[in-house]
């Protein structure tokens, strides 16, 4: 605890809100995971990805599926590659040291690193409900056994931890009990326009300011499924500058050009564009 | 320190933890904490765990630091529960319309929201008239409003705020949006869809199963002989029954049906019916329920693995349910009452399950909403309801 502890302020490419900045080194203070959740696209997974950048330490990233099961995180056994080197013997490793059929896997990385690293460990709502407090046990502890070798693997350095989700609904409360907790909001324009210009420095005043006001009435549509976040707005003005057809002054007039950037899915595109056509 | 800040939250109904608050106390205890503003954002981020309760810190936090008024403790869920309400009343707008004092043709060309909006107005008025007096719609009476005495929601104009920006920031409750819960919305469908795809046995496996495979080298004297394991089971089929009928059900049909519709390549089959308030001698395969008939007494011809999900407010007056003549089409009267109907297809397919997207606390009210929940098992049309029903539906 007496050692100085990095302060996080922000990255070159991540426009970050004073509060969440707070949160950020406030975690890293109390050595607690930092859950984040909010919208598709505002930028959760960016933000650890930002907290590497900015303190220099690599970052690991544990990407949660479906079926995912504790181990698969913490480590492999490879048990099929020894099975084939105990049958035809051809290869250097030494066949009855198990040791050398074990892999790390993500949380494995992040506690054998020597150096010190951001681990996000993304998208943890999409793995049943075990899973998630079994690995906030282990996140707790800062360690945990290999159960073929009886062995047990420490944090040498208490990773930063990032945790993302998108769930609507709440995880359960042993697993919220242990971490730092954030929703991001979905920016309002102010704070928009600042993350727009970090992506597009060279950006026309007038064009921003046309994009950012269609790209609000867009999202006020009601009926709309999956709402066009930031990653959508930051994508779509990259389509609208490489456009060479495509004029400023055309946003203002009430035509959105590249619609489909915006609304992905064909019921949503269906709306926005029944939209558009009859406020024309 | 501010433990009254500790206790004011839990108050409001925000489950603070006592681990967590001591977790603040170190954080102030470590100097991480220089003015109102890192309070504000530290605190919350340690003591809250969902976003739907923000709006309530807020109000807590700027009662605390700046005397604005203290939030009544249902005020979170209370516009939600009044679109409940209003949605169950739509049934019956002639009582609507004397409940609003409005005539009854002015009551059928509002929106829900404008409906929502109006009640709200109505009863700040209420309010105002007789302060202090906790009861105003019904008491006793045929009225469904159980919740009489609710301070009046929506946003509360603060005292005097202080030099902070934090506080003002609490002021503008930012996160009012966040604060429902409940009834399946537009914006939930993807987490629906979320718990609907347990409904999907696993498809193929291409996975090694290495106990078998070590075994079969062993037996081929060392020679390696992979096993694969695969789990090749059939999808479900499923039946979808939607309560088209009536004004009560009309915000879900569509909700329920896109819900289904994105879910369809998961099952192997799905067929949607429709019906009106209960199902009497046939369920129609469209939505006007007129041009395709399929007989309840045909429906054993299906699979009986066949998973039924029924949508419906099952909200009805008990003889449509009960009587032998209780349909409320006379050309298509009949003489087996409904619940006779219901018994016969939940003996008839194991697997039934009813969605109500009337919220659970108001089922005790409704005398048929019980009547059929005690025939198939029935859940509310939420998320925690689906999540239910997804696991009555895949038990063997």
């Amino acid at each position: 605890m007496n050692a100085p502890q990095p302060r996080f302020t922000g990255a070159a490419s991540y426009v970050l809100d004073d509060e969440l900045a707070k949160i950020v080194n406030v975690s890293i203070a109390l050595e607690l995971p930092l859950l984040l959740k909010g919208e598709p696209g505002t930028g959760k997974t960016m933000l650890a990805h930002a907290i590497a950048d900015s303190l220099g330490l690599p970052l690991i990233v544990l990407n949660v599926k479906s079926s995912m099961k504790l181990v698969d995180a913490l480590y492999q056994y490879d048990t099929l590659t020894r099975l084939n080197d105990s049958r035809f013997g051809d290869s250097k490793r030494n066949v009855s040291n198990i040791e050398e059929y074990l892999r790390m896997g993500k949380i494995g990385q992040a506690f054998t690193s020597e150096q010190r690293v951001v681990l996000l460990i993304d998208e943890i709502d999409k793995a049943d409900t075990d899973f998630q407090d079994d690995m906030l046990d282990v996140l707790d502890q800062m360690q945990f056994d290999i159960i073929e070798v009886d062995q047990t693997i420490k944090a040498r350095q208490r990773p930063i931890i990032v945790i993302t989700s998108n769930a609507k609904k709440d995880l359960s409360d042993p697993f919220l009990g242990r971490c730092n907790f954030h929703h991001i909001a979905f920016p309002d324009a102010e704070l928009m326009r600042r993350i727009v210009v970090t992506h597009f420095p060279t950006l026309q005043e007038q064009l921003l300011e046309a994009a950012l006001g269609a790209f609000y009435r867009l999202r006020a549509i009601e009926g709309v499924e999956k709402k066009p976040a930031t990653r959508e707005l930051i994508n779509w003005l990259r389509a609208l500058q490489s456009d060479p057809d495509f004029k400023p002054d055309a946003l203002k007039q009430g035509a959105v050009p590249h619609l489909g950037v915006l609304f992905k899915k064909s019921g949503d595109y269906a709306a926005a564009y029944n939209k558009l056509a009859r406020s024309r | 320190m501010f433990a009254a800040f500790f206790y004011a939250l839990r108050d409001a109904g925000i489950p603070v933890s006592p681990t967590s608050f001591l977790r603040l106390q170190r954080a102030l205890g470590l100097g991480l904490i220089g003015s109102v503003d890192d309070f504000y954002a530290v605190a919350r981020s340690l003591l809250v765990k969902s976003e739907r309760y923000f709006d309530l810190y807020d109000q807590v936090f700027a009662h605390i630091f700046a005397g604005a008024e203290a939030p009544a403790v249902d005020t979170v869920e209370l516009s939600a529960a009044i679109r409940a309400l209003i949605e169950q009343w739509l049934a019956e707008p002639a009582e609507l319309a004397r409940l609003l004092k409005l005539p009854v043709a002015q009551v059928r060309k509002l929106s829900a929201d404008e409906l929502v909006e109006y009640f709200l107005k109505t009863l700040a008025e209420q309010q105002a008239a007789h302060r202090g007096g906790s009861r105003w719609i019904g008491t006793g009476g045929t009225s469904p409003v159980g919740h009489s005495g609710n301070h009046l929601g929506g946003m509360r104009v603060g005292g005097g705020p202080g030099n902070f920006s934090a506080i003002k920031v609490a002021l503008d409750r930012r996160y009012h949006d966040y604060a429902q819960g409940g009834v399946l919305t537009d914006q939930l469908l993807g987490e629906a869809l979320k718990r609907l795809r347990h409904l999907k046995p696993s498809g193929p496996k291409d996975q090694i199963d290495i106990d078998a495979t070590i075994y079969q080298t062993v037996r081929n004297a060392g020679e390696i002989e992979l096993v694969f394991e695969q789990h090749l089971k059939d999808k479900l089929k499923v039946a979808l029954a939607v309560d088209n009928g009536g004004w009560s059900m009309v915000p879900y049909v569509k909700l329920v049906q896109r819900l289904f519709d994105q879910a369809r390549a998961q099952f192997k089959e799905l067929r949607t019916f429709f019906f009106h308030n209960t199902i009497y001698d046939a369920l129609w395969e469209d939505a006007a329920r007129y041009k395709k008939p399929l007989k309840v007494d045909e429906l054993p011809r299906l699979e009986p693995e066949t998973r039924w999900i029924i949508v419906g407010d099952a909200s009805m007056a008990p003889d449509e349910l009960e009587s032998g003549w209780g349909n409320i089409y006379l050309d298509s009267r009949r003489d087996r009452p409904s619940i006779e109907r219901l018994h016969f297809i939940a003996r008839t397919f194991k697997h039934c399950v009813w969605l109500n997207p009337v919220p659970q606390r108001y089922w005790k009210g409704t005398p048929t909403i019980s009547a059929i929940a005690a025939i198939m098992p029935m859940y509310e049309l939420s998320l925690d309801g689906i999540e239910q029903a997804v696991v009555q539906l895949m038990r063997k």
